[in-house]
């Protein structure tokens, strides 16, 4: 019997708490040591790890590429992979190799059989996959089941045909699904990060309200407690409620910490969507254990009668270079707001002698007004600025010629009281232009309506 | 006093790629209590210091986290071609040198 078939037995044969240990809400930049050890020791009954976001951008769905290295992801993964396998636990990874695509689900399979050779282990392994069928989605489009929101233009045929990929976000009645299976290890792609550890108390009968709020929160990690980091995190479920604690003996999960954690990343501290319902957790209480410990009660889980499933998609837009320099003249910094713009008519004029301009352009000044969205009246000038230059064209060579063009005319542009006639820029390094490859955007956020929110996910069963 | 001497915690993050949240995190109920019930943190404040319409913003008091959630959408979808904060990290900022 594999792993998660022998826990659902040994539960369901003598009822207990069930333990889960948050690994990971980041798996590939590294699992502290001292932590994940302390956190075996307590012998979890799974080991569940969040691989990946939305947050990264959408250039890691688009190339169907990692966020994190090679090195660190195979580090991570052989670290809980051998945990698992010596516990003879259930390993649950979501949303697999950051974005959860094909190229990023094959990729960390490809590393988990990698490491099972090399280390001689041999394990039971379901594989989910996210991508989305193309002809499916049209089809769901026409019928109008493909719906907006948060202010996300209707979606377009021209949109899916285009995408590089398209992932839905699955939820746990697929990892139900993969658990239910008698398997060692479930590697998903892109997925709810609640189904990760929900799936195994919903399976045994756990409240859904108690079990998705807790997956909620450990999926983060250690990220609840005071002060907050990534040390894993230990979580023991009963039929009322479910207990934190972080792996490392510094952070502690207070009732406030645990508390303000609903709120990270989510619009609204009460309620989170899922596809196949809502998490209520206008009742949800925090108290005290010690602390160190926080026992949280009382979330409710409400049925939807039209579930959706989140989709993700993004689209190739074209080749990226961007230009790199800092400034310290206080005349051109003050005029950097009329000099950029009349540069890059200069440059267009230039680069665009015997054809249409096909590239876009955008000048960030870091000092002035590169991160915020407004800038207060009257601010101060500052000393020194960073200038970064970006061009998005159809090429890499063309978006490189226009940023090159940039920098030898902005270097040396004329402005009115100018004094410094050598050049406007401090160049860090030469070249200042960087290639950084193509360039996408999300163009697919939105809902599919869909009878069964699990039927749109395959799962592979592999004996490694 | 300013919102950054009250505070326990002042940040931002997207929530989605469409949406920016802020979290402003106290220490005691009687901080919490104290700028709750100021207007410094309401929709038209919030609008105006973010350039938004007052009506795109969404304050939530979530007295359980001792804390005040503000939502508002981007003006600009997360990683498209003219964002300047991918992940949202750094919209905080104008929220430091609120008077309270």
């Amino acid at each position: 019997m594999s792993a998660s078939g022998r826990i659902l037995a040994d539960i369901r044969r003598a009822r207990r708490p069930l333990r889960l240990l948050g690994a990971s809400g980041q798996l590939g930049y590294g699992i502290p040591s001292p932590g994940f050890n302390a956190g075996l020791a307590w012998k979890p009954d799974l080991i569940g790890c969040d691989m990946g976001s939305i947050d990264i951008g959408p250039t890691y769905l688009g190339k169907g590429e990692m966020a994190t290295s090679p090195e660190a992801t195979r580090r991570d993964l052989r670290k809980v992979l051998r945990a698992a396998r010596e516990l003879d636990v259930p390993l649950v990874i979501g949303s697999a190799g950051s974005a959860g695509a094909g190229p990023h689900l094959d990729g960390t399979l490809a590393m988990l059989r990698d490491i099972a050779h090399a280390d001689g282990l041999r394990f039971r392994m379901a594989a989910i996959r996210a991508d989305l069928d193309r002809p499916m989605l049209l089809e769901a489009l026409r019928d109008g089941r493909i719906v907006s929101f948060d202010g996300m233009p209707p979606l377009s045929e021209e949109e899916i045909v285009e995408a590089s990929h398209i992932v839905g976000q699955m939820g746990n009645g697929v990892f139900r699904r993969a658990l239910a299976a008698d398997v060692d290890v479930v590697i998903a792609g892109r997925a709810c990060d609640t189904g990760i550890f929900s799936a195994l108390p919903m399976l045994l009968g756990f409240p859904t309200g108690l079990a998705v709020h807790m997956a909620k929160i450990i999926e983060c990690a250690s990220l609840c407690c005071v002060p907050g980091g990534r040390d894993p995190i230990m979580a023991e479920l009963d039929d009322e409620g479910f207990v934190l604690e972080s792996t490392n003996p510094e952070r502690r999960a207070t009732p406030t910490s645990v508390a303000a954690h609903s709120m990270y990343e989510q619009s609204d501290p009460f309620t989170v969507i899922e596809p196949d319902g809502m998490l209520d957790l206008s009742r949800a209480k925090y108290d005290a254990v010690d602390d160190r410990r926080t026992r949280v009660s009382g979330a409710e889980w409400r049925d939807t009668d039209s579930p959706t499933i989140k989709l993700e998609g993004a689209r190739l837009i074209g080749e990226r270079a961007v230009l790199l320099a800092g400034a310290a003249d206080p005349r051109f910094i003050a005029q950097s707001k009329d000099i950029l713009p009349k540069l890059s008519e200069l440059v267009r004029d230039l680069v665009c002698e015997d054809q249409a301009q096909d590239y876009t352009l955008r000048w960030r000044v870091y000092g002035l007004d590169g991160v915020r969205m407004a800038v207060p009246p009257g601010e101060a000038t500052p000393g020194e600025v960073f200038i970064m230059g970006e061009c998005i064209a159809p090429t890499r060579e063309r978006a490189a010629e226009v940023v090159r063009t940039c920098k030898q005319y902005l270097l040396h542009f004329g402005y009115p009281g100018r004094l410094s006639t050598a050049g406007n820029l401090a160049f860090p390094f030469t070249p200042p232009e960087v290639s950084l490859g193509p360039a996408y955007r999300f163009n697919v956020y939105h809902l599919l309506k869909v009878d069964d929110p699990d039927a749109l996910f395959p799962m592979v069963i592999e004996e490694v | 006093m300013k919102l950054s001497d009250i505070a326990q915690v002042i940040r931002s993050k997207n929530a989605g790629p469409r949406r920016l949240t802020l979290d402003v995190m106290f220490a005691s109920d009687a901080d919490y209590q104290r700028v709750v019930q100021s207007p410094a943190l309401g929709a038209a404040a919030i609008g105006r210091l973010y350039g938004v319409a007052p009506a795109e913003v969404i304050v939530i008091p979530y007295p359980a986290g001792r804390a005040i959630k503000i939502v508002m959408a981007r003006r600009i979808m997360a990683g498209d071609p003219g964002d300047k904060d991918v992940y949202g990290a750094q919209q905080h900022a104008p929220l430091l040198g609120v008077e309270i």
